[in-house]
């Protein structure tokens, strides 16, 4: 008599298309996978309850460990919360320049997923290719903030410092081979036909599914959803400039790339416009010595790189936060994982935990 | 820019659910609903054509000592605006409808919460705890909570 059952396999936690400390836990039939259950929490750290025992400006290089790949973005999003919930007045050169570096450090993170998912599928030149040209990201943040990770540079009223000499001139050369460098990445993968077989057509994830999973960021967009919070809110400076919202269609592997891609170049064309638009002024409002925020509450939202990077603050009127939680978008994604990969083959979960593009610093917290 | 929900919005949900309290002279007030009126509200939220709350964006619970408060931070597409939604809870046995019957894209947070803050849900698929390990003895997030330090360990002395 013929007689079938279903094992268990575990990917992870140190293997090395997992992107860090993720286990997924695949229930296989033969080769099929039938259910993914990701377990997470061997990088849980506690931020939320440090939190809460730490001052409101002490708190800020904690989000710098969340999102480690986008630390910029993250110390945009608490900012923006504490901002709102005191009602602080950012000065203008201050927010150009916040969104600037934001905008960079999206093209770098985003620039680590094109190379991460290369080397996942096997494509190792294409990883070392993405990473040379984060390398000059980098470079501008060391200029600025004398880090390359973890920058703690926007601080809650402005940024830490003005930008120093020769940043322009260097922002601008390296916006303007950009999209030389995309058409190279382009000849090198998007034409590449392994490439393509193994991400087109895979983990298809509908409009009703990823709004079901509550996702967001790139990949609701891939879906065809254009929800971003940068045109939904229009928080900071973002409704005086121009950018498009990248959209795909199908909502496979391949549109999440090519999303991530398109965004690169929309991206260099907002960092364009703060260069041109950047006005004169001081960069740090006044700030009394002790800062206490009135007595409140706060959800505030931004756009990460992963998707709605949300604060939830609720002061009590002292010197720390009562309650901090974060919205992290990696670990809302996650939901999304089972109807990626139930379906497929074992080989294609590796595309699919590449494209939802987890950090696990931010889905551990 | 944020919109938060007109004062005509808050007097229709009154009409309907008379149960629900909010704060009027609050710039920004939340509702407040009993535990059984939960998914009642949440689904008349999201579902009327006056409300349109179609997205649950943020879960999360603040422990007031005295007592547990449930946020839900609801959003809609259609009017771009925000409201919020609380519940009170007994701080000796925190329980709450799960609502991932009306919004399946918060079982994840809903464990969070169940593992940091110690609430339990009523009705969620699959609570177990999320980020700490199953044998984990207390609630991190909650205000009471004293870390078990391990056992000191008395140094070797050379010769004893």
């Amino acid at each position: 008599m013929l007689k079938t059952e279903t094992y268990t396999l575990n990917m992870g936690p140190q293997h090395p298309s997992t992107h860090g400390v993720l286990r997924v836990e695949l229930e296989l039939d033969g080769e099929s996978i039938i259910k993914v259950k990701p377990i997470i929490g061997y990088l849980h750290r506690g931020i939320e309850k440090l939190l809460e025992s730490r001052t409101y400006i002490q708190c800020v290089p904690y989000t710098d460990r969340l999102d480690y790949v986008s630390s910029m973005n993250n110390n945009f999003g608490f900012c923006h919360a504490v901002e709102e919930l005191a009602k602080i007045e950012v000065p203008r050169r201050a927010e150009y320049i916040r969104v600037m570096m934001a905008e960079l450090n999206r093209i770098a993170s985003h620039l680590v997923f094109i190379g991460t998912l290369a080397i996942d599928l096997g494509a190792s030149t294409g990883h070392l290719y993405a990473f040379r040209d984060r390398e000059d990201v980098l470079d501008l943040f060391d200029l600025v903030c004398g880090a390359r990770m973890t920058f703690h540079y926007i601080r809650i009223g402005g940024v830490a410092r003005d930008l120093p000499m020769g940043f322009i001139e260097k922002a601008r050369a390296f916006i303007d081979k950009l999209p030389e460098r995309m058409a190279e990445y382009d000849d090198l993968l998007s034409g590449n036909e392994i490439f393509v077989c193994r991400l087109k057509g895979r983990s298809v994830l509908t409009k009703e599914m990823v709004l079901s999973h509550n996702m967001t960021g790139p990949n609701v967009r891939a879906s065809g959803v254009p929800f971003d919070i940068r045109r939904v809110d229009g928080y900071s400076i973002y409704p005086e400039l121009e950018f498009k919202v990248i959209t795909g269609r199908e909502g496979d592997n391949w549109d999440r790339y090519r999303v991530r891609f398109e965004e690169i170049l929309e991206s260099a064309k907002i960092v364009r416009q703060c260069i041109d638009g950047l006005p004169e002024g001081p960069v740090m409002a006044k700030l009394p010595a002790v800062f206490k925020p009135p007595k409140g509450e706060i959800y505030s939202r931004t756009e990460g790189t992963r998707g709605e990077l949300g604060f939830y603050i609720v002061s009590d009127g002292t010197p720390k936060p009562y309650r901090v939680h974060i919205r992290r978008p990696s670990f809302v994604n996650m939901q999304g994982l089972n109807d990626m990969c139930a379906g497929y083959y074992i080989g294609d979960s590796v595309a699919a935990f590449s494209t939802i593009d987890p950090l696990m610093g931010e889905v551990d917290c | 820019m944020k919109h938060y929900a007109p004062p005509e919005k808050f007097t229709v949900i009154k009409e309907i659910f008379p149960d629900v309290t909010f704060d009027g002279a609050e710039r920004q007030p939340a509702l407040f609903v009993t535990d059984d009126k939960l998914l009642d509200l949440l689904k008349f939220l999201r579902d009327d054509d006056r409300m349109m709350y179609s997205r649950l964006e943020n879960v999360t619970s603040v422990d007031w000592k005295t007592c547990f408060v449930m946020v839900y931070n609801l959003f809609s597409w259609e009017n771009y605006e925000d409201i919020t939604v609380k519940v009170k809870l007994d701080h000796e046995k925190p329980v709450v409808s799960s609502v991932t019957s009306v919004f399946p894209g918060v079982e994840f947070e809903e464990r969070e919460i169940f593992d940091l803050m110690g609430i339990d849900f009523r009705n969620h698929p699959d609570l177990r705890r999320i980020l700490l390990s199953d044998d984990f003895e207390g609630h991190p997030l909650r205000k009471d909570y004293q870390q078990i330090m391990p056992p000191r360990v008395r140094r070797l002395v050379k010769g004893e």
